[in-house]
């Protein structure tokens, strides 16, 4: 009624380029459909030049490859989304790898498969745990203390390796890597539980909307009455038994573990994190958005085999995979932008 | 577990909630003492004072994110737990505090709900229940807005109805809304004050803390005044005329009054503006600004006024038009050729803008001058020193030492050090963008002294500010913006409130006008 300032507060995008930036907006909110969209495009795409991409084995073959990836991610979504980092996924998958193997191998500890899994998965939940009390209680800047965990873990590794592979494992524990269900490898069962766990916690359950709330407005939630540190300890905690669960179900794939298990491991996982549109400040992303990341930069290395452009082509996967990152912290920077300008 | 169905207006003599002599200090410094004070059920009950008087400890106190020292807070005769959120709650305290409590990223009804959650099995949410709800809620305050929509992407008068409705979701009693209007328009403020009359009538009590005269004079029951954390007085709002508010609140005759005799005689023109356009922005600005002289700008929110300022420092490139100090023109768009020129700017947001805030007052005097007080190229402590301390003696910044953290004075002082920090490099033409907002009554006369004083000595003074009496009291000539044009000119004799607004509305909106003055031009104008 009085002036035009209130009419244009009412409405936040101006009526000239509305379509586009709405456009823009949705895209980089619902960062699934992008991840979604480019997934499709490069499928159809490197399957018109070589059908035998879109085979069923080899789809197989590249869902075997992506679930470890898919079913750490969940657990890290939870983490970032709280605005924290856990870069310590990687070595831990690797000395989880040791323990299991050392742990049921006939050579070392020969205990039972299933004992041998069950402290497996204790284990990597307990560094997960005091990877989130550190950080908690402790208050140290996630970044450094998961880095401190990262260097500790590989230390560790090591000295239980001895400099040995571990080529001895019992066929009850290849079952996990190589058993199928319904003919369908038990990998894929495992991811499809914990992406739909996942999703069911971040959408439906109180603690997972806490999450988001926490990692939006962290001050806001203790007005809320939210004990934010418990819900970061949360975070952390499943993370550290999500990467157990990823490497029980991907480790026995190989007959021998080396200590060069987990190499890596974290920077594809925060890749799929950053990627599936997860905002590294927190209070934005999804676990499906993360999972779709997973399968597309999954897709980079057969994709570069597939097309056949030579040998040295596959040596392209890493940077490829490094310019997606890029491309989804920009594609965030842009949205803010065309939202803080939208709000003029 | 809602009641959605309103209630019945409850008879309003008996209190409901009593604080008893509630007593808190930080680190020492006492925030509040022994502050008694007690709240009627449909109560709009106004809390003022100025900054740091412990309004904000009293409310956190009640709300339960701070535990206070000793007192208690007593809700029907039963006692409160101290520093316990969710017992606050559950009595039906809630507080809208002055800093966001929402949750961007998320819809509405996560920000209703969050962390009450309704459930249909254990943990899992009950959607459609919080949904209808919400949508009931919603309707209630008389506001349709889309619940799934994160909340960044609406108005923040839309976002604070939210914030009204999750306080009703929980039943609440009380409603403590801190400085409410102070990012509304003026028809969201119209709208605000509906619904609490509305929430009044169904018998919530409303705390309501306003720095706004006009605000407290339109809506409150009863006021409540804090001055360094002890109780001033509670009285009916009918029984406490403006003069006796502010006396109450400042402790002292205000020396505002002095409406200073304009200083007339200017010297050469310092700052001349010719046809200076930014298409979308402002067009077509032309008007100078002499020596020793103030110009107001006056205008709505939006109206371009402070990217003008923007403009005319270098931080913006104009499109067309010139920029010339003392008849020589300035290198369009850079900041450096600006202050060069001897141009300051002491931006609207001295807390993101005009500080570093963690860093001390004496870094933060020093960052402009930091070049020139070298010797052989290192920096001269012995230079430095001198000239913070000649900066803290003719500002008057009241800091134990010049080495504690700007972050930890008041508003008028922080807003000193930032003005401070310019006139540092001895500028000759001052940008002033909202020089006291946030700053308390007492502080804003010191401010204003100072100010003149410059004017006084030669300064070119251009001052944008949406404080009417503010502008009236300091310029001498002003300047009127609406939608990006300069709309009018008044000298300082024919200058009024009411026809600064009558530049300043969009044409054909008279009735607009009358509406806005009566809200209180504070509201029209803080909005502006």
């Amino acid at each position: 009624m009085t002036n035009r300032t209130v009419e244009t507060a009412d409405t936040p995008i101006p009526s000239g380029n509305r379509s586009l930036s709405t456009l823009l907006h949705r895209l980089a909110r619902q960062r699934e459909y992008a991840v979604l969209a480019l997934l499709i495009v490069t499928l159809s795409v490197v399957g018109a030049v070589n059908p035998a991409f879109l085979s069923g084995g080899n789809l197989r073959d590249m869902l075997v490859q992506d679930a470890p990836i898919v079913i750490a991610a969940c657990g890290l979504t939870f983490v970032v989304l709280l605005g924290e980092i856990d870069i310590s996924i990687g070595s831990l998958m690797g000395l989880l790898a040791t323990a299991l193997g050392q742990l049921c191998s006939p050579s070392h500890a020969a205990l039972p498969v299933w004992i041998a899994v069950t402290l497996t998965l204790l284990l990597g939940t307990g560094i997960g745990l005091l990877n989130g009390l550190m950080v908690t209680l402790g208050r140290m800047p996630s970044i450094i203390v998961t880095l401190g965990m990262l260097t500790v873990l590989s230390g560790i590794n090591l000295l239980l390796m001895n400099g040995k592979w571990i080529t001895d494992l019992p066929p009850g524990l290849r079952w996990f890597g190589v058993g199928t269900m319904l003919g369908i490898p038990i990998c894929l069962w495992a991811a499809l539980f914990v992406v739909l766990g996942a999703v069911l916690l971040a959408r439906e359950t109180p603690l997972g909307r806490r999450i988001y709330a926490a990692g939006s407005n962290p001050d806001a939630a203790r007005l809320a009455g939210l004990s934010v540190w418990k819900l970061k300890l949360f975070a952390f905690t499943l993370t550290g038994f999500l990467t157990a669960v990823a490497t029980v179900i991907s480790v026995p794939r190989l007959s021998v573990i080396e200590s060069g298990v987990g190499q890596g491991f974290e920077l594809l996982v925060v890749t799929c994190v950053v990627v599936g549109g997860t905002s590294i400040s927190g209070g934005r992303g999804s676990i499906i958005g993360s999972a779709l990341a997973a399968l597309l930069l999954g897709l980079v290395r057969p994709m570069l085999i597939f097309l056949r452009l030579g040998v040295s082509a596959s040596y392209w996967e890493r940077a490829i995979q490094g310019a997606f990152i890029l491309l989804a912290v920009l594609a965030d920077h842009l949205a803010r932008r065309t939202r803080r300008d939208a709000r003029r | 577990m809602l009641s959605l169905t309103g209630r019945k207006p409850v008879d309003t003599r008996e209190p409901f909630l009593e604080i008893h002599e509630l007593s808190k200090s930080y680190a020492g410094v006492q925030a509040l003492t022994d502050v008694s004070l007690n709240i009627r059920p449909g109560e709009i009950h106004a809390l003022m004072g100025e900054n740091g008087a412990g309004k904000s400890t009293l409310i956190k106190c009640l709300s339960g994110s701070v535990r206070a020292d000793s007192g208690a807070v007593e809700v029907n005769s039963a006692l409160l737990p101290a520093g316990d959120i969710a017992a606050a709650e559950a009595a039906g305290i809630v507080a809208l505090h002055q800093e966001s409590t929402a949750f961007p990223h998320l819809g509405a009804i996560d920000n209703i709900f969050i962390g009450r959650e309704l459930r249909r099995a254990p943990g899992l949410l009950d959607r459609p229940r919080m949904r209808r709800e919400a949508h009931l809620l919603m309707e209630r305050l008389g506001e349709s807005i889309d619940l799934d929509r994160p909340l960044e992407d609406l108005s923040l008068a839309q976002r604070q109805m939210v914030g009204i409705a999750r306080a009703l979701s929980r039943r609440s009693r009380l409603l403590i809304l801190d400085e409410p209007t102070a990012s509304l328009s003026a028809r969201e403020t119209q709208t605000l004050f509906r619904i609490l009359r509305q929430l009044q009538a169904e018998g919530v009590a409303i705390l309501y803390i306003s720095h706004r005269l006009e605000e407290v004079y339109a809506l409150a029951d009863r006021v409540t005044v804090l001055r360094d954390g002890r109780l001033i007085g509670t009285h009916p709002i009918g029984d406490v005329d403006r003069g006796t508010l502010v006396r109450m609140m400042v402790g002292r005759e205000l020396l505002e009054q002095e409406q200073s005799e304009s200083i007339g005689a200017t010297g050469d023109v310092m700052l001349e503006v010719r046809g200076l356009s930014r298409p979308g922005e402002f067009a077509d600005i032309t008007f100078s600004v002499c020596a020793g002289e103030i110009v107001g700008l006056a205008g709505l929110i939006g109206a371009g006024r402070t990217e003008v300022a923007a403009t005319i420092f270098g931080i913006e490139c104009a499109r067309q038009g010139s920029i010339l100090v003392r008849g020589v023109p300035l290198i369009p768009g850079s900041v450096r050729a600006s202050i060069a020129g001897g141009i300051a700017l002491v931006p609207e947001d001295r807390q993101h803008e005009g500080l570093v805030l963690p860093l001390s007052v004496r870094d933060n005097l020093l960052l402009s001058v930091m070049n020139s007080l070298t010797h052989i190229g290192f920096r001269s402590r012995w230079k430095e020193r001198a000239s913070v301390e000649k900066s803290m003696r003719e500002l008057g910044v009241k800091a134990a030492n010049p080495g504690i953290a700007v972050n930890t004075l008041s508003g008028g002082n922080q807003q000193k050090v930032s003005l401070g920090k310019w006139l540092a490099t001895e500028p000759r033409i001052l940008l002033l963008d909202e020089p006291t907002r946030g700053v308390d009554v007492g502080a804003k006369a010191e401010v204003y002294r100072l100010i003149r004083s410059l004017a006084r000595s030669g300064m070119a003074t251009l001052l944008i500010s949406s404080d009417l009496p503010e502008i009236l009291a300091l310029s001498d000539r002003i300047l009127v913006m609406r939608e990006g044009r300069l709309s009018g000119e008044l000298s300082r004799a024919e200058a009024t409130e009411e026809k600064i607004l009558a530049f300043a509305l969009p044409a054909g909106l008279d009735a607009s006008l009358e509406t806005a003055t009566e809200t209180n031009i504070a509201a029209g104008s803080k909005a502006v």
